[in-house]
């Protein structure tokens, strides 16, 4: 018997043979694909004359139990852009605050530019456009990881012309700007709906902001109807050249059930 | 003996596999509730702990002190989550030292958060952060299995929540007294009990107010009428 | 400066016989030398401003600031060495982001100071480094308001949290100054720089107690552009550009964030202040006159 200490504690070679190396081996696959806990279901939204419109229902699924529900899903980055998220929440949550820590240097920034210096601040400032495109090499370079951020993200705000831009990026990092999107459940059953109103910019930029808000409270009525996941509580935030303004206890309206009264059985039953 | 290939080599040369370890693991199939109120903030729990259908402790205590009134319910696996309350009442009393102040209950709930996020894919804990401190009084956190962080009014956790959700809504009461409040746990949870084969034993609780952390014991076998503690 | 040539100056981490290190004593001639700096603290903020001495007419106007952003919340000025004050500015940024990472909120003004406190002391210990050539002045406003866990979502009760301790105040503005050796102290009023004596002669005739009857914010920002202007000797001086911040709480006119002063607000304290001093002249030269 092997009475070297190195062998202590081990099974011995003699009796069970010698010793598997190829466990030593610990260059095996990484698995760090994790899947969603806590999430969110669709986000919505649609560009009109002079900005965005932006919303999602304040609901963190567990699974089918729905399990909080007063989670805010818009998250307003420098009073200028607004993000929605669904998917997880844990990470929508790191992203909330790398991007608040993201806008903490851009403070850093401005306090550099002299005052007067509008143009300077304009084309330093980080607008919708810049943060879409920050958020998609972020989400593109943790898929690539296979660690990916767990989530469908749409960006509202103004680019850098300062026209309306609305664009979405998922968790493998690929990314669409259209005139309205939708993420989840939303691009089935709003996205038909909202490009009945605004098929291209042009159409969009037609529109006015009461029909846009409109427009969106509609989907968001259908999403309720026909999404599991969903609930009638929602946050709808409008964002122009002027500012964000957010709402985030919204209550669905004007809903359609009176209608059942005249459902009975499933065919022939009339009564 | 099948051993699989998953699992790293620890340094004494032992083949580990990580998944089977975990496979046979205690775990705490639950019941646990943190409820706010007027004075403060109220921690209750069943003390069943179980690998699979066997009970292994019908006495636990689920209830971890992470400061002087900052507390946590703890669910999932009892390895895990003992270590990550003990990393976070080490973090705590690390930043009394040396910021000369008392954590608040956010604090705690910053750390278990990154602590349960950044090793999301290694950990099953899903706890409630609770506590009381002078600036913001009684509150209340949850940390489901992601890792995200939710403030709540109250929160129910564990394998035994699913069964009480309908139940707590409908009696949960904002501002209640404390004996109404210790009523409403104790309800909750023989109820929790009462549906939840992972869920018994005896009713613990923790009232955390300005004087302090106080202790609750109610047993099975005198149909947790009597205080016990 | 009878310590020359005995030695003891030449190096950090070597104290002179009499207990003094002629490094650091050293290093507040430079901040003596600087562009004055101030920091007024009362009841509703904190305001910073600097004269920023004019070094060359080839430099851009209003460029080139001289009061940096910490975080949301804080603000530094410094006078002295600029380059030492970007670096403590770099420094005191990455503390704030460390502690935001580690606690998940913001830091407040009195930990920020203390860790820069630290930072500066431990540049007096070494022989392999100086110690900062500047004297900073940390402003703050630490939020009244209960501070969430950055990022999370959810409320609790719509009542309100049941058993807070009545009667505490929490947060509020704060005002500190670090010197060259990493002594702080919190201040009403602080003032550092080639004009120093004067501005704290000036400091100390404010009501800075934050009660009722004390200086509003806005009086501060006009006294603040009033005393950098008392303490620049126009004679002796170059000529100086007046940089002001200000910081409020969450209901005043900055939301809590620490922000410039605005262009019209400041040019209306700098009339102001310009009007006041010529007044005094004219009062003196009156006297000269009366004594004749």
């Amino acid at each position: 018997m092997d009475h070297r200490p190195q062998a202590w504690g081990r099974p011995r070679d003699d009796v069970y043979g010698a010793y598997d190396a190829s466990y030593l081996h610990d260059s095996g696959p990484k698995t760090a694909t994790q899947s969603p806990v806590v999430t969110g279901t669709s986000v919505i939204g649609i560009k009109f004359k002079d900005g965005v419109v932006i919303a999602a229902d304040n609901l963190a699924s567990y699974g089918s139990l729905a399990r909080f529900n007063n989670v805010k899903r818009l998250r307003t980055f420098l009073n200028s852009s607004v993000i929605g998220f669904g998917g997880d929440v844990s990470d929508m949550q790191y992203l909330d605050r790398l991007l608040s820590e993201l806008a903490i240097d851009e403070t850093y920034e401005t306090d550099d530019t002299p005052e007067d210096d509008e143009e300077t601040t304009k084309k330093t400032h980080l607008n919708a456009a810049n943060l879409h495109k920050y958020l998609q090499k972020l989400l593109y370079q943790r898929r690539s990881k296979f660690d990916p951020l767990w989530n469908q993200i749409l960006v509202a705000g103004t680019d850098g012309e300062g026209k309306p831009f609305l664009a979405s990026v998922d968790l493998r990092g690929t990314a669409f700007s259209s005139a309205s999107l939708a993420t989840g459940f939303g691009s089935a059953l709003a996205q038909p709906i909202m490009r009945r109103y605004a098929e291209t910019d042009e159409q969009a930029a037609k529109l006015t902001r009461e029909e846009a808000v409109a427009v969106v409270k509609e989907c968001m009525k259908v999403l309720f109807y026909r999404d599991a996941r969903s609930l009638d509580r929602y946050s709808i935030a409008v964002v122009t050249k002027a500012g964000v303004e957010l709402a985030e206890e919204e209550q669905l309206e004007k809903q359609s059930w009176a209608f059942a009264e005249r459902i009975r059985g499933y065919g022939t039953q009339n009564v | 003996m099948e051993f699989g290939n998953s699992g790293s080599l620890s340094e004494d040369g032992i083949h580990l596999d990580m998944d089977r370890l975990k496979k046979g693991e205690v775990n705490l199939g639950t019941s646990i509730m943190a409820v706010t109120f007027k004075d403060g903030v109220i921690l209750g729990a069943d003390s069943r702990t179980t690998t699979g259908a066997y009970i292994a402790n019908r006495v636990t205590d689920k209830l971890t002190q992470v400061h002087d009134t900052i507390w946590c319910c703890r669910s999932g696996s009892a390895a895990d989550t003992q270590a990550v309350a003990d990393i976070v009442q080490y973090q705590l009393g690390l930043f009394h030292m040396m910021n000369g102040k008392l954590p608040t209950t956010q604090t705690a709930a910053a750390i278990f958060q990154e602590v349960c996020y950044a090793n999301k894919d290694r950990l099953s804990a899903g706890l409630i952060i609770a506590g009381w401190d002078e600036r913001h009084g009684g509150q209340v956190y949850s940390i489901p299995l992601g890792g995200s962080l939710h403030k709540q009014s109250y929160a129910i956790g564990g394998s035994g929540s699913t069964y009480i959700y309908g139940y707590c809504d409908a009696n949960w009461k904002e501002g209640m007294e404390e004996a109404d409040a210790v009523n409403f746990v104790k309800e909750s949870l023989k109820e929790a009990i009462r549906w939840d084969g992972s869920s018994g034993g005896v009713i613990r609780m923790v009232v955390l107010t300005a004087k302090g952390a106080d202790r609750h014991l109610y047993l099975p076998d005198t149909d947790y009428k009597v205080r016990h503690q | 400066m009878t310590s020359i040539g005995t030695g003891y100056d030449l190096a950090n981490s070597i104290f002179s016989p009499d207990g003094r290190n002629f490094q650091v004593e050293y290093a507040m001639k430079a901040v003596e030398n600087g562009g004055t700096s101030i920091g007024i603290r009362c009841k509703e903020g904190v305001v910073l401003a600097v004269e920023k001495v004019i070094t060359s007419k080839l430099l851009k106007h209003g460029a080139n600031k001289r009061i940096a952003t910490v975080d949301r919340h804080l603000g530094v000025v410094y006078s002295g060495m600029v380059p030492d004050g970007r670096h403590f500015v770099e420094r005191a940024r990455d503390e704030a982001r460390d502690w935001r990472d580690a606690f998940k909120t913001p830091i407040s003004t009195a930990d920020l100071a203390k860790r820069m406190g630290g930072y500066m002391q431990a540049y007096t210990l070494y022989q392999s480094v100086r110690p900062f050539g500047i004297t900073a002045i940390v402003g703050g406003y630490d939020s009244e308001l209960e501070s969430p866990v950055d990022g999370e979502v959810g409320s609790g009760p719509s009542c309100g949290a049941g058993g807070k301790v009545a009667g505490k105040k929490h947060g509020g503005p704060f005002l500190y100054m670090i010197e060259p050796s990493g002594l702080y102290w919190g201040y009403y009023g602080a003032a550092t720089g080639k004009g120093r004596q004067a501005a704290k002669a000036e400091l100390e005739k404010l009501d800075l107690s934050g009660d009722e009857n004390g200086l509003t914010l806005e009086q501060a920002v006009k006294e603040a552009a009033r005393i950098i202007h008392v303490a620049h000797d126009d004679n002796k001086d170059k000529e100086f550009e007046l940089e002001m911040s200000w910081i409020s709480g969450h209901d005043g006119p900055t939301k809590g964030l620490h922000q410039e002063v605005p262009k019209a607000l400041r040019e209306e304290a700098e009339r102001l202040a310009k009007k006041i001093l010529e007044g005094e002249e004219d009062e003196e030269e009156e006297k000269d006159k009366m004594e004749e």
